[in-house]
């Protein structure tokens, strides 16, 4: 009896002990597995058409849909100086109607290929993405045959994309995130073809069908575009559909003249633009650096490291620890003549004031005192993991294709990710965040003035604008 | 380990047995294996190394349906709660983790499921299981977590009920179509429930509802299947199975009757109104005309409502939204309508009826249907696009049906419906005397 209590007594302790040394791991985090390789699928490029057209070919036997894209080398800076917004006015009416078939036509063609069609209009170029089941790759080439060589430059087509834009406009300027982005530009970029991005409304008015005929006949032209195809469809295949529908379109002589270099502005200013009834206000801060200036994969560190996401300092510190901003990111942008880093902020109207000056105060520590190794790991562990996490999403894969073909960036990029990642050292971060920041940034603030004003009142000097980008008046503290 | 003791022959029996392909074939089906450990909790696994990265969802069978009067908004609550700490991670770090290795997470809840999911890169999966697992066991819910998750959610409904117009409305409408509580109250709840909810309220919901044998793990993406499976093992194997659910829904008391009311909203700047049909479902294969029928009259710029109320020349309304809904057995058929001014209110509403009347007196035409069916494949194909979207795919399907080894084939389905099948379900389900209609006015 006693043996069999004690027998009974060591098999408790045993599984107690067995139970408790099973759940330890509960106690930690498990560490990683090695990383696997990123094995992402290679981009074809065919040599150029007779008329000089390029296409590339994504193969992907994955995707039950294909993507066609056609880059156009003109974007909004290629717009004429005394019509600025002409590249996305062109790239609205050729995709709008054709000659042949009107605008609720296509709309209804698109979505009987369970398809969609997206324009969009960057600084260097027009890019138009269609993505259609795939089985209907013939028909969506032939629509976008027809919108190339066969476009609808009536005045009712135009005026109908007048009329549309002018309303899309209206809605985006009631959004004080888009009314900022819109002035960072313009200021930024000042005197630089890329201030065109940030064109006015009231510019629609003055969009005409012999500025567009212009900027069609120059940049919608076989040997300044390229077409993508992302499916599953071989090269040889791809380059017979697209000779067939598209051989008839004419090249010509290409003559871009080099945009002048970019220079940011000299001094610190800040700005405000009242967005009327906003239910809440935004500061977006930015500077600006010429193309050869900065290595990109170390500036996207300094950026991770300072507002990347929910963990990066500008959240951290606004959000997390000071209570001022629900949200608080910087990213960098890359285009042909230069890149553009900005903060952008989300914040209570109470706290504007200090809000500039915690995001000033992180600037100027970022380009004052080297960073952590560990945090620079972190940042680098983050952009690591993300890449293959976003480009699932076939929307961000698309997107970062087409960079790659526009800004001619080597068809081997994606390969070089990791490596150029996993190569920035913190030297080269402390040197990107100097550069970066070398002249002081521009900060601009938009939100209803009626819930601001005593706040703008904080400020040692405000700029006043209005929503076409014209300076109204200055508001100085010591005149209060 | 239950797949230990069959061992590894045995094991892959009961997988190919199980449903390694439970899809029919066709060329967009993917692969996945299922098997259910000791505790309970569903497991299905779906591989596919097109990139190196993984998701994880948990789902668990509880939604505002699991509900009971005085108690709304506790299923959303729980949700809230459930990132406010478990007994090895601490308040926030579960966002933090995946956050730093470069992954996404997100969670929602419905009426009948609740989950929670996250990407990240595949050689981070064991780092997911551990905390989903440790807060599935071990959540610590405690009167300062629910105080402060209490306090997010009554911000939000403040902000919501003062900036968004008709949502009062919305609420009124559906409990009009969907008549009892469970089906028609709002997810997040009422104010009052919420501010008298007890920290008991929320652990009993939690020990009841968040538990393996309520539950269901889907990994889908780059993993190697019997790592994988030891790992899920060693996580979640020891997690005490929970008592049985006793839930068991309201049977349906289809009601048809013609129901019309007006109410005005403060906030709401043009008149309004709501129309819907309940949908009984009469017949097994009515729910995939019935797909069908709604992208012909809603979906797209080009659906036949659409054009219209929202042409491009002809523009009476200022906006439109609506289309078929599900809550667990419940079906409707819901459009929502802001008139582009005072004076065409009625006119929208009769371009409806005379939209539904069309569909009921000619066939669509051959080119219509193939347009809806392509949207609806299109879309389809959408919800399984990446990893995340399967292995939501993957939840969803397993929570509403209980078992994956039936599940219908619904692409096919669907792209098999006749022209007649659209006419018949027209004629079935959009009668004036089965519609219910919400009237909203400017105060």
């Amino acid at each position: 009896m006693k043996k069999s209590r004690v027998l009974l007594g060591f098999v408790l302790w045993a599984v107690a002990l067995s139970l408790a040394g099973q759940e330890r791991f509960r106690k930690a985090p498990p560490p990683p597995e090695p990383r696997q390789e990123l094995k992402l699928p290679s981009i074809e490029t065919s040599p150029p058409l007779t008329n000089g057209l390029r296409v590339s070919v994504i193969f992907r036997d994955d995707l039950p849909m294909m993507i066609l894209q056609l880059i156009i080398q003109g974007g909004e800076s290629s717009s004429p100086e005394r019509s600025a917004g002409t590249a996305s006015f062109a790239a609205h009416v050729v995709t709008r109607s054709t000659q042949s078939r009107s605008a609720s036509d296509i709309e209804e063609f698109i979505e009987s290929i369970g398809g969609s069609l997206s324009v969009s209009t960057m600084e260097d170029f027009t890019l138009l993405t269609f993505r259609f089941l795939d089985d209907y790759l013939d028909q969506a080439l032939e629509l976008l045959g027809q919108m190339i060589l066969k476009p609808d430059f009536s005045e009712k087509a135009i005026k109908s994309v007048k009329s549309i834009l002018t309303l899309d406009y209206l809605g985006r300027e009631k959004n004080p995130e888009f009314v900022a982005y819109r002035h960072l530009i313009r200021l930024l970029f000042k005197n630089h073809p890329y201030e065109k991005m940030g064109f006015p409304r009231e510019a629609i008015t003055n969009w005409n069908q012999k500025d567009l005929l212009e900027f069609f006949d120059r940049y919608y032209r076989p040997n300044n575009a390229h077409l993508i195809l992302t499916g599953s469809i071989p090269m040889r295949m791809a380059t017979q559909k697209v000779s067939r529908v598209l051989n008839t379109w004419q090249q010509a002589e290409l003559s871009q003249k080099p945009f002048p270099p970019i220079t940011p502005p000299q001094k610190e200013k800040i700005c405000f633009i009242d967005v009327p009834l906003a239910k809440y206000c935004v500061i977006y801060l930015g500077t600006v650096f010429p193309s050869d200036d900065l290595d990109p994969s170390s500036l996207s560190v300094v950026s991770q490291v300072l507002g990347g996401t929910m963990n990066s300092r500008l959240f951290m510190n606004l959000r997390e620890s000071k209570g001022y901003a629900y949200f608080a990111f910087s990213q960098a942008e890359f285009s042909r003549s230069g890149g553009l880093f900005f903060v952008r902020a989300k914040v209570a109207p109470e706290f504007i004031y200090p809000s500039v000056q915690e995001i000033l105060k992180e600037i100027r520590k970022i380009t004052r005192e080297p960073i952590a190794i560990s945090e620079i790991d972190q940042a680098k562990s983050y952009l690591i993991g993300n890449f293959p996490v976003a480009i699932e999403q076939l929307g961000v894969f698309s997107e970062k294709i087409s960079e790659i073909m526009a800004y001619d960036r080597g068809n081997d990029y994606w390969n070089k990710y990791y490596e150029q990642i996993l190569l920035v050292s913190p030297e080269k971060v402390f040197t990107a965040a100097q550069k970066c920041f070398l002249q002081p940034p521009l900060v601009v603030i938009a939100g209803d003035k009626s819930v601001l004003t005593n706040r703008l009142n904080e400020f040692e000097s405000i700029d006043v604008y209005d929503s076409k980008g014209i300076r109204q008046y200055t508001i100085n503290k010591e005149k209060q | 380990m239950f797949y230990k003791k069959i061992g590894v022959a045995g094991l892959a029996i009961v997988l190919a047995a199980g449903s390694l392909l439970s899809q029919a074939p066709n060329k967009y089906a993917f692969p996945f294996s299922q098997y259910k450990l000791k505790n309970g909790l569903q497991v299905i696994l779906s591989e596919d190394d097109s990139l190196p990265v993984v998701s994880v969802a948990v789902a668990y069978r509880v939604g505002s349906l699991h509900e009971l009067p005085g108690k709304s908004g506790l299923a959303y609550l729980m949700e809230n709660m459930m990132f406010s700490g478990s007994a090895d991670v601490p308040p926030q770090q579960h966002f933090n983790n995946i956050n730093r290795v470069g992954g996404k997470l997100n969670a929602s809840t419905s009426e009948d499921m609740s989950t929670f999911y996250q990407t990240v890169p595949s050689n981070q999966l064991a780092l997911v299981l551990w905390m989903e697992s440790d807060r599935m066991r071990f959540l610590e819910i405690t009167e300062d977590s629910l105080e402060a998750t209490r306090k997010d959610l009554l911000d939000i409904m403040r902000q919501r009920r003062t900036a968004d117009p008709y949502l009062e409305n919305q609420f009124s409408f559906d409990q009009l179509l969907y008549m009892d509580f469970p089906y028609s109250h709002p997810l997040l709840g009422s104010e009052d429930d919420l501010r008298t909810l007890t920290l008991d309220d929320v652990k009993n919901f939690y020990a009841t509802y968040y538990v393996p044998n309520n539950a269901v793990l889907c990994i889908t993406g780059n993993f190697n299947k019997m790592k994988t499976m030891e790992l899920v093992a060693k996580y979640f194997e020891t997690i005490p199975r929970g008592k049985d659910s006793s839930f068991v829904p309201a049977p349906y008391k289809y009601i048809k009757k013609q129901v019309i009311k007006t109410e005005e909203d403060s906030l709401a700047l043009a008149p309004a109104f709501y129309m819907g049909f309940r949908l009984p479902l009469f017949a097994p294969n009515d729910i995939y005309s019935l797909t069908i029928l709604d992208y012909i009259l809603m979906r797209g710029r080009s659906s036949r409502i659409m054009r219209r109320l929202l042409g491009l020349d002809n523009k009476i309304a200022y906006q439109l939204s609506g289309g078929i809904e599900k809550r667990r057995d419940r079906c409707a058929f819901k459009i929502f309508v802001i008139a582009n001014n005072p004076y065409w209110i009625n006119q929208c509403q009769n371009a409806v009826f005379s939209e539904l009347d069309k569909l009921k007196t000619a066939f669509p035409s051959d080119a219509e249907l193939i347009k809806a069916k392509n949207m609806f494949k299109r879309d389809y194909l959408d919800r399984i696009a990446t990893t995340l979207d399967k292995a939501i795919f993957l939840c969803e399907k397993y929570i509403a049906l209980g078992n994956l080894d039936a599940m219908p084939l619904e692409l096919e389905k669907t792209m098999k419906v006749t022209n007649t099948d659209v006419v018949t379900v027209a004629h079935r389900y959009f009668t004036t005397d089965n519609s219910v209609i919400l009237n909203v006015r400017t105060k």
